[in-house]
């Protein structure tokens, strides 16, 4: 299930600016624990943000990407009230979906 | 206690005296502050609230506040790292109950942040009144400053998303606080008596130990650990990357045979980079002839350094073959005599 994300979406001039702060560990696969065994990798594949149902980012991650990576992007057509879904899926299988309104 | 501490607390007694008597020791000079500017300069917020204004705010309210006056610098979740360091994250739901952030001493923080660190909110408190917003200090209302302080609460998941921070409940708080059990007053900087006698130091017993040894005392010195070679390198010669006065010396990492050959290194990288590699090899022909038939046609040539410097930068044809040199007016003079002494004493 992983943590929440935080989402902040606001409508300026027609665009609206999505920020996303996302909860996970990202663990490459390259680093060693302290007894020297290899910490299994575990990161965000691949995760998609829509504007009511409608796909508006769909992105690939991977192991270089930071821990409880930091997100932010832009698109046209938001209305203020509009729900933003965003959700991620982990090379363990897990998923988390969090929403929230254009403010 | 220390001289330093001493000479600290004489220093404060000093200043207390002066307040106190400079109206009478200097007649027309100054005048007693008034009360007015002594409470707008009194704007202190203690750990025991002391000097905490009475408000409320809301974390939906310092969410909207955040966003205009805190989040070009902060990032919206406090988590920016570009003009200060981040503000939220790097404590767990554990640390929150126990008062003391894990990662901190575990090493697993990829980076501190202020709620990994502050020990009592007042101080965040009285900092966000006093130096926030960076370009208008002590602008936010008491009001706002609860609001704001509510909201990176929420950040740091410390109370819920509907909480309305106030004068009264800020002591609640206080017990969440993911760092509270962090700050000891155990070691030497605090002035005073020792905490055991009623001040809050250790009474200004240094942290160090530089005990004198009287017996048994050890006969030589010995190193008890060492840079592994790979690092002592990493830098290349420390020795010659010190300022040229002063006593501090770096040590000699690399040793004069390495350290030759690191010198030398970079002039094959100069080399490389100026685009003679591409045409010339060092042991062998490549387009242009190898440097190792430069040497055996030149070397009891007593102008030969002159006449291949005005070779490399003007270009040539016919001495090697039909194969024309470009000019090389790009590399500078220096450079090229570099290169030329370079490979005049076989390019090692």
């Amino acid at each position: 299930m992983g943590n929440p994300m935080k989402i902040r979406a606001a409508n300026k001039d027609g665009v609206t600016e999505v920020k996303v702060l996302v909860s996970h560990e990202m663990e490459t696969g390259q680093r060693k624990d302290s007894a020297g065994a290899i910490v299994p990798a575990w990161f965000i594949t691949e995760l998609i943000a829509k504007h009511n149902d409608k796909v508006v980012l769909a992105s690939e991650f991977g192991p270089s990407v930071s821990k409880n990576p930091y997100l932010a992007f832009k698109f046209k057509g938001g209305a203020k009230g509009d729900k933003i879904v965003v959700s991620w899926k982990d090379n363990k299988g897990d998923t988390r979906t969090d929403e929230a309104a254009i403010g | 206690m220390s001289r330093f501490s001493k000479s600290l607390l004489v220093l404060a007694l000093c200043g207390v005296s002066a307040g106190a008597f400079a109206v009478d020791k200097y007649s027309g000079v100054g005048r007693q502050a008034t009360p007015a500017e002594v409470k707008a300069w009194d704007i202190d917020v203690r750990p025991d609230f002391k000097g905490l204004p009475k408000g409320s705010g809301n974390v939906e309210r310092g969410n909207e506040l955040f966003e205009e006056k805190c989040a070009s610098c902060h990032g919206s979740f406090g988590e920016s790292n570009e003009v200060f360091t981040p503000l939220a994250g790097g404590t767990t739901k554990d640390d929150i109950k126990t008062g003391r952030v894990k990662g901190l001493s575990s090493g697993e923080l990829p980076q501190r942040t202020t709620f990994t660190k502050v020990a009592t909110i007042s101080t965040v408190f009285d900092y966000i009144q006093r130096a926030m917003p960076w370009t208008a200090p002590k602008s936010l209302k008491p009001d706002e400053v609860y609001a704001i302080l509510a909201y990176l609460l929420n950040l740091q998941e410390i109370v819920p998303a509907d909480f309305t921070l106030s004068d009264k409940n800020i002591g609640e708080v206080q017990k969440l606080l993911p760092n509270r059990n962090g700050m000891t007053t155990d070691h030497g900087m605090w002035p005073g008596a020792s905490a055991a006698k009623g001040g809050i130091g250790n009474g200004g017993k240094p942290d160090v130990k530089n005990v004198a040894c009287m017996k048994n005392c050890k006969t030589e010195v010995q190193i008890g650990s060492t840079l592994p070679e790979y690092a002592r390198t990493a830098h290349g010669e420390l020795a010659d990357q010190n300022r040229e006065f002063g006593a501090v010396r770096g040590t000699r990492t690399l040793g004069p045979e390495a350290a030759k050959k690191a010198a030398d290194a970079s002039t094959l990288d100069l080399a490389t980079k100026s685009g003679c590699m591409a045409c010339h090899g060092i042991k062998s022909k490549i387009v242009g002839p190898g440097y190792n038939e430069v040497v055996a046609r030149y070397k009891d040539q007593t102008d030969a350094e002159d006449r291949l410097f005005a070779k490399i930068k003007a270009g040539g044809q016919g001495a090697w073959g039909s194969i024309p040199m470009p000019p090389n007016a790009h590399v500078k003079d220096e450079d090229i005599k570099t290169l030329v002494k370079w490979i005049m004493s076989g390019s090692k």
